[in-house]
């Protein structure tokens, strides 16, 4: 225990070796999991995770949870396919779409937030509310799955920007922002106010306007996430992504954010969702009866948290 | 040249409530000011005024002679007057660094945080008080991972970062041992060798008179005297803390000598920030926990209630041992506790007047059904001997007036009648008709065979209503005052820790 102690706070490096633990068991287990293709097929099925995970830290970070992530990202897919779709389909009803997407996402965000920071709402119950609501509106918009995205969406995603591939420059975007955001006095600020919320107010912070923007980056990265399904789908769905805000959170914690806020990054959330989708590969390619993979995913996860606990609790 | 600081004709009402009425106060450069008067004088309004963390009625602040506009925190600190938060305002997952500098980052031309500035900026703070900090006192180590007093320092350097010229240290040695103190008078000192003034709210007489330069003594909203401290005493400051009303003494009382062995033994008692302290109390006896506001008088109540039990020492009550750990066993033993803090500790909110009175039964008698037409009956039989106006049983608690609400929460408690009954604070934000009601009842319980400890953060209640006074201070009992050393003098100079 001493060993593990000397890690305290720094839960992601358990994360990082149970990621390298899954990469050479899956590399075992699937002999062409180093393949470039398969890399990118794997890099591309963990994105939506990822992104949800990376907006997901922040709310985390300032204390709060966001519960309504997975509505928001079918709501932004069900808005950017109608929108395309009304407007004709072509590349500037696509960009148009995008944009209404992304807008969608940071309103939504901003309704939470608002609510949560403006009324001091708690935010468990108010974004499991919420996500009922944005799920409500995503029926709404788009009764039944369908409604096709044009072939360059999904083409495009699909396949390269510039000679890169479209997912990795997706991935190097994300990383910048989280990089950007990290180098900001906005993360410090917003660990102050998820850290001890009287020190952050007695300080002077505006603790309203910190968790708003938190609120606001997850339904941003909601929103991004959703455009990357859809890429993937190309088509609309109002169920979509339902799994993902409770398989983010576990990313979040996975990658060394403290439930409590105050500590943590958006990188480890980044590890956190990697394993967690590497596990769903581990237990695919072990031949596990389908029945069963839930399960197990389930308790690996857990196995994980508890290892996250240990290391932090001294 | 002009003083640093001068406060004038500061006035300012909560509610009905005359907290301040035209106090001053003035701090000269490079001055350590005391600020000294009994609970409730205004002292921390004041410094709250001054720190722009309460805004002010009619007055003025001038800072250097000009008119200084104190809106929010933020404008005093930009102003030069910064407020020193016991432990509040430092992020324990925070670095020293991101905890100084929090809030005002220093950038660099992009806008991104400055960590070498951080980094180099913080050094030089910590340089400044290097004699003091101790080993792994760096920039970068987490606030959770240092020592108390560490803590301490990491929370002055937040405000030395802010470049003051004036430092309100409100309380700040309330929870050193001795060691610490003499640490953060050396800070203290070196501040005033820089010219930095302080404004210091202390508890104790002997650190008033070891550090201050000037003190000023308030008293019932108002500015009452201003000494040298080289060329006073501290019998002078007492005296002007209690003013005329010293008169008072006994007179009001009208107290049978108590009669009887103690009943009530508590011995050695420790809590966090509280002991080891013992004491003893007979039966019929009204024995008051007086002082400051926080010097461990509730911890002791609660300790003896068992909703904050005591970590050792052991109490006894009638011969059985007492030493509880919760409060279902304190009530088992016919102890009984009222907060002054009805929302808190008391109220079931929304709930009737019946639910509210019979709570404690149903835990003290395991009851897990209410027999109503019973329990009617025996409550409305107390609630109508204490005099409450209320609409019926069913009525809702919040219906009450604060203090017939009081007057519930004590009927709680009556049937059977307590052994010991606990007061904490119990009239505060009541009206005086119902303080006056309260006051007979406590007595009423006493001469029935109650042993009643009430503590009162307003030093004339424990005076008109108390046959003898613990006077607490640092957690410790400075004073054991009855019959004629029970007067305004001797409570306010034993809760600044002058023992007699």
């Amino acid at each position: 225990m001493i060993g593990l102690a000397k890690l305290g706070g720094r839960t992601w490096v358990v994360t990082a070796a149970a990621l390298t633990v899954l990469l050479v068991v899956n590399a075992l287990l699937q002999p062409n999991f180093l393949e470039p293709s398969v890399i990118q097929s794997n890099l591309t099925t963990f994105l939506p995770l990822v992104l949800v995970a990376i907006g997901q830290t922040y709310v985390i970070l300032g204390g709060d949870i966001d519960l309504s992530v997975g509505a928001i990202v079918a709501l932004v897919n069900v808005v950017t396919v109608s929108v395309i779709a009304a407007l004709g389909g072509d590349g500037m009803a696509v960009v148009i779409g995008l944009a209404a997407g992304m807008g969608v996402g940071a309103g939504c965000g901003l309704v939470n937030g608002l609510i949560i920071a403006g009324l001091r709402f708690q935010p468990i119950v108010t974004t499991f509310a919420t996500s009922i609501v944005f799920s409500g509106l995503a029926l709404w918009v788009l009764p039944q799955a369908g409604l096709p995205v044009p072939e360059p969406y999904w083409r495009t995603y699909a396949g390269t920007i510039a000679g890169v591939p479209t997912v990795y420059a997706i991935y190097l975007l994300a990383f910048l922002i989280a990089a950007f955001l990290a180098a900001r006095p906005f993360m410090t600020r917003l660990k102050a106010v998820g850290g001890l919320r009287a020190a952050a107010f007695q300080t002077g912070l505006d603790l309203g306007r910190l968790r708003v923007l938190a609120f606001m980056l997850s339904g941003l990265f909601g929103a991004f996430a959703s455009l990357c399904l859809t890429g993937e789908t190309a088509s609309g769905d109002p169920l979509m992504g339902q799994t993902l805000a409770m398989s983010a959170i576990s990313a979040v914690v996975l990658g060394g954010t403290a439930l409590a806020g105050g500590v943590g990054g958006a990188l480890g959330s980044v590890l956190g969702a990697w394993v967690i989708g590497m596990i769903g590969s581990v237990i695919f390619f072990a031949g596990l009866p389908f029945e069963y993979q839930t399960l197990v995913q389930g308790l690996i996860i857990l196995a994980a948290l508890a290892g996250g606990v240990l290391v932090t609790r001294r | 040249m002009q003083p640093v600081l001068r406060a004038r004709d500061i006035s300012k009402c909560f509610g009905a409530v005359h907290a301040l009425d035209k106090a001053r106060l003035t701090v000269e450069h490079g001055e350590i000011h005391a600020l000294l008067g009994a609970n409730g004088c205004g002292k921390s309004t004041l410094c709250k005024i001054i720190a722009g963390t309460v805004g002010l009625d009619t007055g003025e602040v001038l800072i250097d002679g000009k008119a200084a506009a104190l809106g929010s925190p933020r404008l005093a600190e930009e102003q030069g007057v910064a407020l020193f938060y016991q432990e509040l305002s430092l992020v324990p997952q925070l670095s020293v660094g991101e905890n100084v500098f929090l809030g005002r980052e220093p950038r660099d031309r992009f806008g991104f945080t400055d960590r070498s500035a951080i980094q180099r900026e913080t050094e030089a703070l910590i340089a400044r008080v290097a004699a003091v900090a101790g080993k792994g006192f760096t920039p970068d180590v987490r606030v959770s991972d240092l020592s108390p007093d560490q803590r301490q320092l990491a929370e002055i350097l937040k405000v030395l970062a802010r470049k003051p010229k004036v430092i309100i240290f409100d309380e700040a040695t309330a929870t050193l041992d001795r060691r610490q103190v003499e640490v953060f008078f050396e800070i203290l000192r070196q501040l005033k060798a820089e010219g930095v003034s302080s404004i210091f709210i202390s508890h104790r007489m002997d650190e008033v008179f070891a550090i201050a330069d000037r003190i000023t003594v308030m008293r019932n909203g108002q500015t009452v005297a201003e000494f040298a401290a080289a060329e006073t005493d501290r019998y002078a400051v007492v005296y002007a803390m209690v003013g005329e009303t010293g008169a008072i003494a006994a007179s009001v009382r009208d107290h049978k000598p108590l009669e009887g062995d103690a009943r009530l033994s508590v011995t050695d008692v420790r809590a966090s920030r509280l002991g080891p302290v013992s004491f003893t109390a007979r039966r019929g006896e009204i024995l008051g926990l007086g002082g400051l506001q926080g010097q461990g008088q509730k911890a002791l109540l609660a300790g003896l209630f068992g909703a904050a039990p005591f970590l050792s020492g052991s109490v006894s009550l009638d011969g059985v041992d007492v030493t509880v750990r919760r409060p279902a066993d304190a009530m088992a033993h016919r102890i009984a506790y009222v907060s002054g803090d009805r929302g808190r500790d008391s109220a079931l909110p929304g709930r009737s007047i019946f639910e509210n009175t019979a709570i404690a039964s149903l835990v003290r008698e395991r009851r897990h059904v209410v027999p109503g037409a019973v329990f009617r009956e025996r409550f409305a039989e107390v609630l109508a001997g204490l005099n409450t106006r209320y609409a019926g049983l069913d009525a809702p608690i919040g219906s009450l007036s604060g203090g017939n609400q009081q007057k519930v929460f004590i009927s709680r408690w009556l049937s059977p009648a307590p052994g010991l009954l606990l007061l904490d604070d119990p009239t505060k934000g009541i009206d005086l008709g119902a303080k006056g009601d309260f006051y007979l009842l406590a007595r009423k319980l006493a001469d029935e065979g109650a042993t009643v400890i009430i503590y009162s953060s307003e030093d004339s209640e424990l005076l008109s209503l108390c046959d003898r006074v613990l006077v607490l201070n640092g957690g410790a009992i400075t004073a054991d005052l009855t019959g004629d050393r029970l007067t305004p003098f001797d409570l306010t100079r034993a809760s600044y820790g002058d023992a007699a």
